[in-house]
């Protein structure tokens, strides 16, 4: 998601990573009870998992995150306007980036002449479950962290 | 804490705690406005998600947390 940030920033393309709450919390990185203890999970997020968007902190109480459906890792674009034009349950850098070469292509095509009205589509999008890497980050978060996913998620 | 603090910062990864949350297909349509909500830079000045999507043609956002 970083390498796409890089990609299309001189499309005038924005991106941010929202700091959201605790999916996975563990000895390491505990349910969040303060925005200080926020900024500094954040700030780690940025220093050790080397998230190089700008990171920007929700509420404590999730208003932002909330009132978006709360998923633990989605991702949304947003068109200058405010209109919502992408919204995924999950985050996909493949999805993301199929989205973002069609929309960064409509104000060019805009300023060519054409008119363009807007539709709706719905489409299912893979993702790689990268469970090995999956369970390494649950480590980092802590040993509590994997053995609730385990229990949560026996087959998991 | 509050009850809504609590709740939606849970201490423990159990089905009875974080499934609630997860309500995506009650959240908002695309073609539809965005909500807007204060939102906090890492040096702690405040900011809106507003002023972030009407910076650019379009901006994309990353839910997620360190864990």
């Amino acid at each position: 998601m970083n390498a796409i940030a890089d990609r299309y920033a001189a499309h005038n393309i924005g991106s941010i990573f929202l700091y959201t709450h605790e999916a996975h919390p563990g000895e390491n990185y505990p349910h969040l009870t303060t925005m200080e203890q926020k900024f500094r999970h954040a700030r780690d997020l940025r220093d050790v998992l080397g998230v190089t968007r700008p990171i920007l902190a929700d509420a404590l109480d999730g208003a932002c995150h909330r009132a978006y459906g709360s998923m633990p890792n989605m991702t949304w674009i947003f068109a200058r306007s405010g209109l919502i034009v992408y919204k995924s349950d999950w985050t996909d850098a493949h999805s993301v980036e199929n989205a973002i070469q069609y929309f960064a292509q409509i104000p060019q095509r805009r300023k060519a002449g054409e008119r363009l009205a807007p539709f709706h589509v719905e489409r299912l999008d893979y993702r790689n479950q990268e469970r090995e890497q999956f369970y390494k980050s649950l480590e980092r978060n802590g040993s509590k962290a994997v053995e609730e996913f385990r229990k949560a998620f026996p087959a998991g | 804490m509050n009850d809504l603090l609590t709740r939606y910062n849970y201490d423990s990864f159990m089905p009875e705690k974080f499934e609630p949350w997860m309500n995506f297909e009650s959240s908002p349509k695309t073609g539809t406005s965005a909500p807007d909500f204060p939102l906090w830079n890492l040096d702690q000045s405040s900011t809106r998600l507003s002023e972030i999507w009407s910076q650019y043609d379009y901006t994309i956002v990353e839910f997620g947390s360190f864990t």
